[in-house]
């Protein structure tokens, strides 16, 4: 690709301004919000939201964290969510594509099919719902927040795919002659070589439980077991909520909870991903190119 | 089992003759369970009415409605027309199973009148196993009818409902023509040296232990569940208890025919069809640019940034549109007041948010689809390029006759991709940006909002959701198979499954 060098001048300018253009779309709502959560609140009803923080206080988080008791709760629970998901899950979608990558297995077509099934046809969420809540009864408990979410058949088609290309037919036929068992192969064999599989799927996995609001929105009876991006939807909602009453009752708005305290929520909310994303980047990377190659 | 290794030549001989006595015996079965099944013949019969109908606290003008004798299929309307909601959810899920039934006695009819054509080897061991499956869903079907009668007569303490002879015969002749078939199959699989479950269990047991947990999860979550579709059919409350609410037919379909369906199903494709169009182009587009970038730094970093709005959660998109458009101190009304212009209400005008529900749809995923584009380019030999630019071509020349041509494939996987969840909605998209804001409803409800408003505000309209719900998912369906179908005439290599 090196060899390209003919472009024009037009090309490059042209080329430049638009992906700096659309890199700062993309990447100035998250300054707009981390330079909101440090101005102080007054400056922003006065003056609204702006791009880089006015009169730089770092009070809305002094305010977040005065009465810490709730959101290290949420926290708490976001952590546990995340990983006992993530390390449940990993193990059963990682033995789950390891049966079905086998060839000798005589229903591997089957359960694949099974699995596919399930992303083409559906009872709707009110059946997947009452499930969960009214036959099973685990409505308020933690179970019906994490075990929803153990296993996406993208994830385990994702996998198979890893396994296939990290572990070779004649190895495991090898190993077979060898005496070992699928047991032993399993965790001898293949799992030692699948360390990208394993990090890309998991990370898929733990970044769809860290951003779950929608099962805690559910399942959930009191805030002892909410997400934390439930928590911070509460949060959010009531003052919206509040805002709209103010507006029709005529009280003044700067009496009510304070905007930019929504904003360092968010940021606290979002902190470890943002943090964690640039080194965790390529395994995104990979695992999308790997599941967008059909086979 | 001493016959272990039968040269495959024998297949010609003497044992020839049994193998077709048994093909026939076989389908002759088939062919029997599956006329059993007609719809005319009287699978339950109402006995000793007077007292069943007073148990069930009958008027007389719904008395007059109700018939002598039930097929499996025609029971639904004896609970519609007396109202008896209790036995719905158990003769409903009759129907699957006798469905089930019909198609593998048909299935195993066809392979059975094509026998000769089919290639001697497995043509056979596929029929009798499409025969072994009808025989077992039609022997759930009897043992379940019979189930019903007896639930049924035990519900209403008294002997109302008896189940007829053809139950029973069901019963008999599908426990036989599956003994029978599994017999034959045993010598088809030593003649075609095919081994059985059992078998492949002896040998990889360890693979099915691997399964269970997998089992179990689809199980609970997406196949039971699916039973529930049930309540789509019913008028669903609390009181009656979950399984018992009455039966009610079609009636909350022909509810949302006459309101809700068509502005949902318009909303929810085209907002599809915009994202699958727009997305696609501009993720072409932005990988192709980036792509063209030589500087491994800044491509890097264009990408992480372009990426980034992928990993945030849509309660923070629904911060982040909220502190944009909010009327008071929203960012882009703020700019307005700045220019010395009027505020616009965008929380009160649902004309604007097609476009907002778009853009921020956009700017979430622009970056997942740009990797998968920007993996296919990297793919590409740049022998192609080298010899474009031999022949002079432009850059342009080779984006147009180079590039974009070979990334066809992709997008047209991705496009199928796309087309086949093209009922499914972006749930927490407008969800998070709407949430129950009724004013904008008219230009942002899709299916999985409603289904989802009905489920946390309104469990009465419970059946309501589940029909909504069970059209969206039926119409999905519908579109996939077809989709698959057309592909897979023009184009197997494209094909879903």
């Amino acid at each position: 690709m090196k060899h390209r060098n003919q472009t024009g001048i037009g090309f490059t300018i042209g080329k430049g301004v638009l992906l700096t253009i659309l890199s700062i779309i993309c990447v100035l709502p998250f300054i707009v919000i981390i330079s909101g959560s440090f101005t102080s609140n007054q400056e922003i009803l006065r003056n609204g939201f702006s791009v880089l923080p006015r009169d730089v206080t770092a009070e809305a988080y002094k305010t977040i964290f005065k009465t810490p008791e709730d959101i290290f709760q949420a926290y708490k629970m976001n952590v546990y969510y995340t990983a006992i998901g993530t390390a449940l899950g990993l193990m059963i979608i990682t033995l789950t594509a390891y049966v079905i990558s086998r060839r000798e297995f005589k229903y591997r077509n089957t359960v694949s099919f099974l699995i596919y099934f399930t992303t083409i046809f559906g009872g709707g969420m009110i059946p997947w719902y009452l499930m969960y809540a009214n036959v099973l009864n685990l409505r308020g408990t933690t179970l019906a927040i994490w075990f929803p979410a153990l296993m996406t058949p993208f994830l385990v088609i994702l996998m198979r795919t890893f396994i296939i290309g990290a572990v070779p037919d004649a190895v495991v036929e090898s190993a077979k002659i060898d005496g070992a068992g699928h047991w032993r192969i399993f965790w001898q064999i293949v799992l030692p070589v699948l360390g990208p599989g394993l990090a890309t799927v998991g990370l898929f996995q733990a970044l769809g439980y860290w951003n779950d609001w929608y099962r805690s929105s559910m399942f959930s009876t009191s805030s002892q077991t909410w997400s934390l991006q439930f928590y911070l939807y509460d949060l959010v909602n009531s003052t919206q909520a509040m805002r709209q009453m103010a507006q029709y009752a005529n009280v003044n708005t700067a009496d009510l909870p304070t905007q930019s305290v929504k904003l360092a929520m968010s940021v606290v909310a979002t902190g470890p991903i943002l943090i964690l994303y640039p080194f965790v980047q390529r395994y995104f990377v990979s695992g999308i190119t790997v599941g967008a190659v059909k086979g | 089992m001493s016959v272990t290794a039968i040269p495959r030549g024998s297949i010609l001989g003497r044992r020839s003759v049994t193998r077709h006595r048994n093909i026939y015996i076989a389908a002759a079965a088939s062919a029997v369970l599956l006329l059993m099944m007609i719809p005319v013949i009287p699978w339950i019969q109402l006995t000793g009415t007077d007292a069943l109908f007073e148990a069930m606290k009958l008027k007389a003008s719904a008395i007059k409605k109700l018939g002598n004798s039930y097929s499996v299929f025609t029971f639904l309307s004896f609970v519609q027309d007396s109202k008896q909601g209790v036995l719905g959810l158990w003769s409903f899920i009759l129907l699957p199973v006798g469905a089930a039934a019909a198609a593998f006695h048909l299935w195993g009819l066809i392979l059975f009148l094509a026998r000769n054509r089919l290639a001697e080897k497995k043509g056979l061991l596929a029929m009798y196993s499409r025969f072994q499956c009808g025989m077992v869903f039609s022997f759930l079907l009897a043992a379940g009818t019979i189930g019903l009668v007896i639930f049924a007569n035990s519900h209403y303490g008294l002997n109302g409902f008896a189940a007829g002879i053809p139950a029973y015969a069901t019963l008999a002749v599908s426990a036989a023509g599956y003994l029978a078939s599994k017999r034959m199959e045993k010598q088809e699989r030593i003649i075609c040296r095919e081994h059985g479950f059992v078998e492949e269990f002896r040998r990889n047991w360890i693979l099915f232990l691997f399964l269970v947990p997998c089992f179990l999860f689809f199980l609970i979550n997406n196949y039971l569940p699916m039973a529930g579709v049930y309540f789509a059919f019913t008028q669903f409350n609390f009181k009656d208890s979950l399984f018992a609410s009455p039966f009610v037919g079609f009636k909350n379909f022909e509810f949302l025919l006459h309101s809700e369906i068509l502005h949902l199903t318009t909303n929810t494709i085209l907002y599809n069809v915009v994202f699958i169009v727009l997305g696609n182009v501009l993720q072409i587009f932005f990988a192709i640019l980036i792509s063209q970038v030589m500087n491994k730094h800044l491509k890097k970093t264009a990408q992480t940034m372009i990426f980034m709005p992928y990993f945030v959660s849509f309660v923070i998109l629904r911060v982040l549109v909220f502190n944009v458009f909010e009327y008071d101190v929203g960012l882009f009304n703020n700019f307005l007041t700045g220019l010395g212009r009027p505020k616009v209400d965008f929380y009160n005008t649902p004309g604007y948010w097609p476009w907002i529900i778009t853009f921020f749809y956009l700017w979430k995923n622009i970056g997942y689809g740009m990797v998968v584009y920007l993996a296919t380019i990297t793919g590409i030999s740049s022998e192609y390029y080298e010899a474009a630019q031999i022949d002079g071509a432009s850059i342009y020349q080779q984006i147009r006759y180079i590039t974009v041509p070979l990334l066809k494939p992709t997008f047209i996987i991705l496009l199928l991709y796309a087309l086949g969840g093209i009922m499914k909605g972006q749930f927490e998209l407008f969800y998070q940006l709407v949430g129950n804001n009724g004013t904008l409803f008219s230009t942002t409800d899709i299916f999985d909002t409603y289904v989802y408003r009905i489920t946390t505000t309104q469990p009465l309209s419970m059946g309501l959701g589940t029909a909504a719900g069970l059209f969206q998912s039926l119409f999905g369906f519908v579109v996939i198979l077809l989709t698959n179908f057309l592909i897979r005439r023009k184009n197997p290599e494209y094909a879903l499954f």
